[in-house]
């Protein structure tokens, strides 16, 4: 089909008008030649016959004037957008400029959007590798984490293991040291010199034993293996054996020592008393320990379910600087009289926190100190369940029923030696044993009236022995005395427990107790 | 004094800053809104180089952002002196892109000499070419500068260098 004139007129000029077509011809040295349309829209101006069209036209350096070229969408220096349209024909070009405006814009905008939607999507894939990145790290650094723990628990472990260990090896050895030194204190024969080096003796073994103790304390708190015993206890009872303790020593040293407790302070208290008791101990024995001049005052009051303990005396005081020391192990802060481990505050606050309390304290150099301790308690209305134990003093440690007999269980010579002597001079007969299975052949063959075992001994060891014998219907008491650490269960096969080195005059006491 | 005209074709990806860096040279100044170029933009800059005696017109065609040419791109090419390559330190895939451009160009072309700027050097927590692949390209192509046009921080030193090159190799046959 032939368009019909009109229609290919119509469409002429619809392209005109659109495009607004302006041509000029180009010699091969882009001079002008002629020009044909208006140049005023695409910016050119009047063109001079024979001017260097590059001048007017940058686009066209380093262009060939001899192909046929189109560029489309070109912007020129003046902002206009025109279609390019290179023409050659005999050594010269024509070149038609077409208003692209409106293409253009259409243009633009589509690729707009389609160019911020993909730098959104680059920005996406850079976000999640990162993401990842981040997440590769969290699972190694959790890894690492892991592996920590796993070191941690580990070494946790050994320690356990070297705690359960050195107490064993430390206190058997002491047990003895102590012992015997108080058993050759009590010979008649011994000259005043030899005297005062069994007092040196046992004096330094002591000390020893209350370093070996703060040390293992320390490290069992430090390990997380220290657990709370509470029960209920007569607390006015226990500040009551804190003066007596305390008043001599500082009477010794020309000081005052004053208790003031308040009212409210209920007289039986649900907590741990040996815990209490130490933490008591380690305050107003530094306090006692650090004060040349005036004295040193236990308060103690009870407000809303806390039990604050404030001892305060009038030392040489604590500097700034120190008071943020003494909490740390084996710092000793830099005063006078500054011995021992250096442990004593450190296993105090260790234990306050372990009741879930604070310590604070309040110092000015040259005028004194107030460690104060406040831990939860519970105040209990049963003076009846009071643990508090108010053992008989012995009158006479030779009355004994010559009847009675004590099987002991030990595989340490000395130690035998040693409780054979007590046991021996109290009027008991002694029945010995070196292992377990050898206590309990003897217990179910004797019957004696008290079992007192060692635990750390061959065979099955004292533990299982007293629960065999309890099999066996064995129904006196069982007393342990043993270096080794005991947990709960295990106590439970005993009717008591002493720890070596344990005290022979309580040990004494105890066994006839249990005996009568 | 001689003058000299040269046909400079700034070629990248899209949005790693060609019409802005162009913009800071031709009449120095940066818009921070980004506006994508459809076909090409020509623009002019005239450089001295009292030394050689020499003006320099830079006729500047700022082609629109693409990571492969067709026919069209390579038109607009067509008789040019050197190039400005554009990456964005931001994005290293835009480095990649301008390694393949450089590949086509030369193969439709032949070798010219060239620029890389890697711009957007003010984006400093977002910067994502390490020294050890900066220094590798720079090792490979030679002349690479880290750009702003933001801040206008070496666009001037790059062309500058460029139409140096250009100068060299049409003046001199080097």
């Amino acid at each position: 089909m032939e368009l019909p004139p009109h229609v290919v007129n119509y469409l002429q000029n619809e392209f005109l008008s659109r495009t607004r077509p302006f041509c000029f011809l180009i010699d091969e040295n882009f001079r002008l030649i002629d020009s044909w349309g208006d140049s005023d829209w695409c910016g050119l101006g009047r063109l001079e016959p024979a001017a260097d069209m590059r001048e007017k036209v940058p686009f066209l350096v380093g262009i060939p004037v001899v192909e046929a070229q189109t560029f489309e969408f070109l912007e020129m220096p003046a902002r206009v957008v025109v279609n390019v349209h290179m023409v050659p024909e005999d050594g010269q070009c024509y070149v038609v400029l077409l208003d692209a405006k409106q293409d253009h814009a259409a243009t633009q905008s589509r690729q707009q959007s389609v160019n911020e939607l993909r730098l959104l999507h680059a920005s996406q894939r850079k976000l999640i590798g990162r993401q990842r990145e981040l997440i590769s790290e969290l699972v190694e650094t959790r890894s690492e984490l892991d592996h920590h723990r796993r070191e941690a628990e580990r070494i946790s472990e050994n320690k356990s293991r070297f705690i359960a260990m050195m107490s064993h090896e430390f206190r058997t050895p002491l047990a003895s040291i102590i012992n015997y030194a108080d058993f050759a204190a009590e010979a008649e024969t011994s000259s005043n010199d030899v005297q005062k080096s069994i007092e040196t003796i046992s004096r330094s073994a002591r000390h020893l034993t209350s370093l070996v103790e703060a040390v293992l304390d320390d490290a069992s708190l430090e390990a997380g293996q220290l657990k709370l015993l509470e029960k209920d206890f007569d607390f006015v009872s226990l500040l009551n054996d804190m003066a007596a303790m305390m008043a001599p020593l500082a009477a010794e040293k020309g000081l005052s020592f004053a208790t003031y407790v308040d009212p409210d302070v209920p007289r039986v208290i649900h907590a741990d008393e040996v815990r209490l008791r130490q933490i008591l101990i380690n305050l107003l024995g530094n306090a006692v320990k650090f004060t040349l001049d005036g004295g040193v005052e236990l308060l103690a009051t009870y407000n809303d379910g806390r039990l604050v303990v404030t001892v305060t005396d009038t030392g040489p005081g604590i500097s700034a600087d120190d008071q943020e020391k003494v909490f740390q192990a084996f710092e000793r802060g830099s005063g006078e009289g500054a011995t021992g481990a250096g442990l004593g505050l450190t296993i105090t606050l260790r234990l306050v926190e372990l009741m879930h309390g604070e310590v604070s304290l309040d110092s000015t150099p040259g005028e004194g100190c107030t460690v104060s301790v406040h831990v939860p308690v519970m105040a209990s209305t049963d003076p009846a369940t009071s643990g508090a134990q108010i053992l008989p003093t012995p009158s006479d440690d030779t009355i004994a029923s010559k009847a009675l007999s004590v099987l002991v269980c030990d595989d340490d010579e000395d130690m035998i030696a040693l409780i054979e002597h007590y046991l021996h001079r109290s009027g008991y007969g002694l029945i010995t044993s070196s292992s377990s299975s050898e206590a309990i052949d003897k217990t179910l063959k004797y019957d004696p009236d008290l079992v007192l075992m060692d635990c750390n001994i061959p065979g099955v060891g004292g533990v299982a022995a007293a629960k065999v014998l309890r099999e066996h219907g064995y129904t006196n008491p069982i007393v342990a005395l043993t270096a080794s650490k005991l947990n709960d269960e295990q106590k439970l096969a005993f009717t008591r427990f002493f720890r070596k080195p344990a005290q022979m005059q309580e040990l004494l006491t105890e066994i006839r107790r249990l005996t009568h | 004094m001689t003058h000299v005209t040269s046909k400079v074709c700034v070629v990248g990806d899209f949005a790693v800053g060609k019409t802005s860096v162009t913009e800071r040279f031709v009449n120095n100044h940066f818009s921070g809104k980004y506006l994508s170029t459809v076909g090409v933009k020509i623009d002019t800059r005239e450089i001295e180089f009292p030394a050689l005696d020499v003006t320099h017109k830079l006729v500047i065609w700022d082609v629109a952002g693409s990571d492969e040419f067709g026919p069209t791109e390579f038109a607009y090419l067509r008789g040019a002196n050197g190039y400005v390559y554009v990456a964005d330190g931001t994005r290293p895939a835009t480095l990649a892109a301008i390694e393949h451009l450089h590949s086509q160009i030369t193969g439709q072309y032949g070798p010219a000499p060239f620029v890389l700027m890697v711009n957007k050097r003010d984006l400093s927590d977002e910067w994502s070419v390490s020294d050890e692949y900066y220094d590798a390209i720079t090792k490979a192509y030679g002349n690479v500068y880290k750009t702003s046009a933001k801040t206008g921080d070496d666009v001037g030193e790059a062309l500058t260098r460029l139409a140096e090159m250009i100068i060299d190799r049409e003046l001199r046959g080097a």
